[in-house]
């Protein structure tokens, strides 16, 4: 297990630190406090989970669920299973687009729902802290709730939510590791609790010879795992998993009883006072994993007997720790550059009388070996840039996506025509599909649904035409199609059939041009000399020309007349 | 070892102990606000002066508005105290201020001390338990002015101010002027970890009465302990977790629910392990989880370790007798000495948070070392720069309206070493902002004149930038107040100010073409015509002092054909303040004078 390199640095695992600043804090007392009362209290609502706002100051507000006093303190093992429930498929990811909540909690949450919605619609005006707490299935409900608001807060939130559960089921099979959300969410879970193990495999179901048997739950948040030594926050879903299947396999063969979590927290709160076992004080040649050992040991597991591997955690850990707000800051630099690079290259080909797309498909400039280099790291950066709005929940990931969504417009156009002109340098034939990759594919799917959008301006001043990109970044894929249809039209061998489906394609393309034109959205290179458009233009004039027919269109007209030598210039006064 | 706690404090070791017993005795001589000393140094003759400072047990001298009772330090009185990027001014314990403030007129015409600085004497300011934290504050004070180089000695002192105010001491060079000793349990010196509350009344109440000597054997309270000790223990946990670099992304959410004290150590401390060992730490990480962690309850019950954390703070004197006797010092810099630890009776949880502050301190090394290795990268690009600019002259345009036209190969070079420059700076902003390089980095002359010979050269061109591509239409001008001006800019900026002694926001001569540029727009947009001639009148003295005064900036934009000259020969005459004189530079720089 022991493999840190020499030059490697040291990381460390704060699980421990973390739970102890938690617990000697009072804000899990604080969440704790109404619950007992609460459950002790009248029923007020027809149900098996009671629930009270309460505001300890003017400023916060605390939320609480419990189970009602009359109901039996756990649901039956047989409720244990995932029912699709596409109310919450917001949270979807790309992994698991639609959304499964355990049967029990799901049946009461929406037996709760009427009362629910209107809380939702009062807490959406508070302003200030904001603590959502609860016991046990209370638990699940103040998880499911807390969801359903913060979806309805949006992006623009009032108030600060935390959502704090006491020994609760697992509730879902999503996922919100790569969320903003994931942060909202503490759960605490006792080893002598049964509860938050009831539906896992082992569980009170007969034992499994497998621990290893697959669940569909997913734990989301941060568990802070207790037990009568200490505690220990971890966020590593595959991990909490493994701690919570081995507690289940442990607890099953004992007797059900309650966990007064308010006795747990204050011997945890005595205990982080304590200086606890001591070794012989010795520097630690492996901080991270001997840290973890530690911390599974305070919990009550013991890190060999149960394979859990440190190793993956600290090289999961390695690679967060490599990405800063520092290393952020120079990457955005980097990619700036790498973009002013494209566009002075354009300019100087420009200025060569030359589209960039021609050059570079030419290889005319010493420069364009460069050109490459930085279309991949472009191209890597938009990557992981999708990648990343993948793995969020569809609203969030919608609103990330928001953020940076002109700037990777403005990459596809201008990088696309360059893969574009490899694809056919390199002798292949329809672009659209059979090269486009799934990167551009997407972000031209983001552009058009963002366009859809009335807030959007489009580019409509006619004035601003010399400096843009072409809209369609695909422009030179119709253009290099249109060229091998034209060869096909004016090749001898070419059967009636085929130059008829020439002829169409060379109608419709000339159509798809002037519509471009008329839009203002192709760049004005396109009509240089020497443009591989230019190119196609003199071949098809050329086979008008042969046909003997008088051929018109608005492109013929507007190619013939030269009108394109005043496109794009500004209008005279 | 081998070392004295002297050396390692860089004070004579014969002045600790008279000036731990002078301390002890001022602080319970209430009626004299500090107490002077002359200490001779038996081996070379010369003289130590000890000044010590009177104490108060009352609560409102310790804790004003609750919780924490804490107050921005007044950077008129302190003007180092304050952080370069950001991060706002120090803080300090407001009740200690204003008990510094009280004191402040007596001791600035103290005979005693304006004669030690007159024979160049070493004064030494010497305080114990509340009498600490006003010794800490003189000793800035007088560093602040610069009259004379005071060292400061404190026994069983609570803290007194943040993290900014650390930094700042650390940034300064002042950190080891300051040398604190703490007993392995003493609770005063961890008190202001915690907040206000009845239990810090109770304990201030037992000391009362305890050095009034009203009464001999005052009944010591009890179960403050567990309320001082479990605050503190989330201080401590909350910065180990920074220490440790938690990903945890619920830890600033927690944060925000959580209010913990603001407090924190600086300076040198000194740990008397109870067994006659002194153990020296330096690095302010390592002397959190220590102060925390070695007074944590072991075998021993709570009542015990309750009785004893208030007993050792009335134990300096003979326990410091007694180190000083046998002089087992380490230091703890450098790599938590095993030996020692066992001292402190750390756990194993402890010894992680210790190594934890050691990495953090050596992550901060490496990345100093990344950051000098980008400085040969900054000069080559600033290099180029300086031959664009020389360039751009030839043509009678200036480099900034070079850049702005982007009509040349040059001026896209220009505008990649630009890019270039700007992901360096932005990295090591980013860095400074999460304390991620040594705390004197913004101090050092070599870094300041880098950067300000950056500022000035590239400022401009992310002026033009901003301008060639109408961007105030979207963010409004570009020198608002928090505005679209990189912060990088501001930051080094301020570096020159500090080191210079110079008002926040004086030193803008990088500036000057955005002065320019938003005057050109605002006149075309005819706003209110007596604020712009103000405007004018203002750009141009300061245009007149930066050129001719500090050259801090370049003759270029006197160019015939830049910007400027164009803009400001349109100008209706009434405008002008300074045309003689600007008329004059224009003359002269066309000349090639």
């Amino acid at each position: 297990m022991k493999r840190r390199r020499m030059n490697q640095v040291p990381l460390f695992s704060s699980a421990g630190e973390l739970a102890n600043m938690l617990v000697t804090s009072n804000l899990i007392e604080a969440a704790w406090a109404k619950i007992p009362e609460l459950q002790r209290g009248q029923s007020a609502l027809p149900s098996s989970v009671q629930t009270m706002v309460d505001h300890p100051t003017p400023n916060s507000t605390i939320v609480v669920f419990a189970p009602s006093p009359d109901s039996t303190q756990y649901p039956h093992p047989q409720g244990g299973d995932l029912v699709p429930y596409p109310d919450f498929d917001f949270l979807g990811t790309k992994e698991c687009p639609s959304v499964s909540i355990n049967r029990a909690a799901l049946t009461l949450f929406e037996s709760l729902k009427n009362h629910l919605s209107g809380l939702k619609t009062e807490l959406n005006k508070k302003e200030g802290q904001l603590i959502i707490t609860g016991h046990s299935l209370g638990g699940s409900i103040a998880s499911l709730f807390t969801l359903y608001l913060l979806n309805s807060m949006g992006k623009e939130r009032k108030c600060r939510p935390i959502c704090i559960t006491f020994g609760s089921p697992l509730i879902g099979n999503f996922g919100l590791q790569h969320s903003h959300w994931n942060s909202f969410f503490l759960h605490l879970v006792s080893d002598k609790d049964p509860l938050p193990t009831l539906f896992l495999p082992s569980g009170r179901s007969a034992p499994t010879s497998s621990h290893s048997q697959a669940t569909a739950y997913k734990p989301f948040g941060t568990y802070l795992l207790c037990s009568e030594l200490g505690c220990a926050c971890f966020d590593d879903p595959d991990l909490i998993l493994k701690v919570l299947t081995v507690a289940a396999s442990e607890v099953a063969g004992g007797l059900l009883q309650v966990v007064d979590y308010g006795e747990v927290l204050r011997n945890l709160k005595n205990r982080a006072i304590c200086k606890g076992p001591q070794l012989a004080g010795e520097r630690f040649a492996y901080p991270f994993s001997d840290g973890i050992v530690m911390e599974l040991k305070t919990i009550g597991i013991d890190a060999a007997k149960h394979n859990i591997d440190t190793t993956r955690m600290e090289a999961e850990a390695r690679t967060l720790a490599k990405k800063t707000k520092a290393s952020d800051a120079k990457e955005l630099n980097d990619i700036k550059k790498y973009m002013v690079m494209l566009e002075w290259y354009k300019k100087k080909s420009n200025e060569a009388n030359k589209c960039y797309y021609d050059c570079f498909k030419n290889g005319d400039f010493q420069r364009d070996v460069r050109i490459e280099e930085f279309m991949g790291q472009l191209t890597t950066y938009w990557e992981d840039m999708v990648a990343q709005a993948e793995r969020k929940p569809q609203e969030e990931g919608a609103s990330f996506r928001t953020a940076w969504f002109q700037s990777a417009t403005t990459f596809r156009r201008m990088v696309e025509p360059l893969d574009i002109a490899i694809f056919y340098r390199d002798g292949g034939r329809d672009y659209i599909n059979n090269g486009r990759s799934p990167l551009y594919k997407l972000l031209e799917k983001l552009y058009e649904e963002a366009a859809k959008k009335p807030t959007r301006e489009g580019p409509d001043s006619k004035n601003k035409v010399s400096v843009l990109l072409t809209d369609d970044s695909c422009f030179w894929a119709h253009v290099e199609d249109a060229i091998l249809s034209c060869q096909s039209l004016n090749h001898a061998n070419s059967t009636p059939e085929q130059r008829e489906s020439s002829w169409k394609n060379m109608v419709e393309f000339g159509e798809y041009v002037t519509k471009q034109i008329e839009n203002f959205s192709v760049s004005p290179e396109i009509f240089l000399e020497q443009s591989s458009f230019m190119k196609w233009w003199r071949m098809y004039e050329a086979s008008i020309d042969a046909s003997g027919n008088f051929y018109t269109s608005p492109l013929v007209n507007f190619m013939k007349s030269h009108k394109y030598d005043d496109y794009g210039l500004p209008e005279e006064a | 070892m081998g070392e004295t706690v002297g050396n390692l404090i860089g004070l004579n070791d014969e002045v600790i102990h008279p000036a731990a017993t002078l301390a002890v005795e001022a602080h319970n001589s209430p009626s004299k606000q500090f107490l002077v000393k002359k200490i001779k140094i038996r081996h070379d003759l010369s003289s130590v002066v000890v000044l010590a400072f009177s104490g108060s047990m009352l609560p409102e001298d310790w804790f004003g508005q609750p919780p924490f009772g804490e107050t921005e330090i007044d950077t008129g009185k302190f003007p180092s105290l304050t952080s370069l990027n950001d991060g706002g001014d120090a803080v300090v314990n407001g009740s200690f201020l204003r008990r510094f403030n009280d004191v402040l007129d007596k001791l600035s015409h103290a005979k005693e001390l304006k004669a030690a600085i007159e024979k160049k004497k070493q004064v030494v300011f010497a305080g114990y338990s509340s009498g600490g934290p006003i010794a800490i504050l003189a000793t800035l004070y007088f560093l602040e002015n610069q009259t004379l180089s005071p060292r400061c000695l404190t026994f069983g002192s609570p803290l007194v101010g943040d993290r900014i105010f650390g930094h700042a001491l650390r940034r300064e060079g002042w950190s080891d002027y300051f040398t604190h000793f703490v007993m392995k349990y003493d609770i005063i010196p961890r008190i202001m970890l915690s907040p206000s509350s009845t239990e810090h009344k109770q304990i201030l109440n037992y000391f009362k009465s305890k050095f009034d000597k009203k009464n001999i054997n005052p009944a010591p309270p009890s179960g403050f302990y567990h309320t001082v000790m479990g605050n503190a223990s989330s201080v401590a946990s909350y910065e180990a977790c920074h220490l440790m670099g938690c990903r945890n992304p619920s830890l600033d959410i927690i944060k925000s629910f959580i209010k913990l004290s603001p407090y924190r150590p600086s300076g040198t401390y000194v740990f008397c392990t109870g067994n006659g060992n002194l153990v020296v730490v330096k690095n302010p990480n390592a002397v959190l989880q220590i102060l925390i962690h070695c007074a944590e309850l072991g075998e021993s019950n709570t009542a015990e370790v309750e009785k004893r954390s208030l007993d050792e703070h009335s134990a300096y004197l003979s326990e410091l007798k007694e180190c000083l006797g046998m002089q087992a010092v380490v230091s703890l810099d450098g790599g938590p000495a095993t030996a020692t630890l066992n001292d402190l009776g750390l756990s194993p949880q402890a010894m992680l948070c210790l190594q934890a502050a050691e990495e953090f301190e050596n992550r901060r090394s490496r990345n100093l070392e990344k950051i000098r290795k980008y400085l040969e990268k900054i000069e080559v690009e600033l290099q180029m720069l300086r031959k664009y600019k020389e360039n751009a002259q030839i043509s009678r345009l200036g480099y900034y309206d070079s850049f702005k036209l982007q009509n040349e190969d040059d001026d896209f070079h220009a505008n990649v070493s630009r890019l270039e420059l700007a992901g360096i700076w932005d990295e090591i902003k980013e860095m400074l902002k999460e304390f991620e390089l040594p705390d004197d980095f913004e101090n050092k002359p070599e870094i300041i004149d880098l950067g300000t010979e950056y500022r000035r050269l590239v400022e401009p061109l992310d002026i033009a930038n901003f301008y060639r591509h109408s961007k105030d239409k979207e963010t409004g001008a570009y020198v608002i107040g928090g505005g679209p001006r990189p912060k990088r800019y501001r930051f080094i900026q301020r570096w020159l100010e500090h080191r210079e002694k110079k008002p926040f926001g004086s030193r803008s001569e990088s500036l000057f073409w955005a002065g320019v540029e938003q005057l050109g727009i605002d006149i075309k947009k005819k706003k209110n015509l007596q604020e712009i001639k103000d405007r004018i009148r203002q750009l141009e003295r300061n245009m007149i002092a930066w050129i001719d005064v500090d050259k801090s900036l370049d003759k270029d934009v006197l160019l015939e054909k830049t910007t400027f000259v164009k803009w400001w020969r349109d100008l209706p005459r009434e405008c002008n303040s300074e045309s003689e004189r600007i008329e004059k530079l224009i003359g002269e720089k066309a000349a090639g004078v």
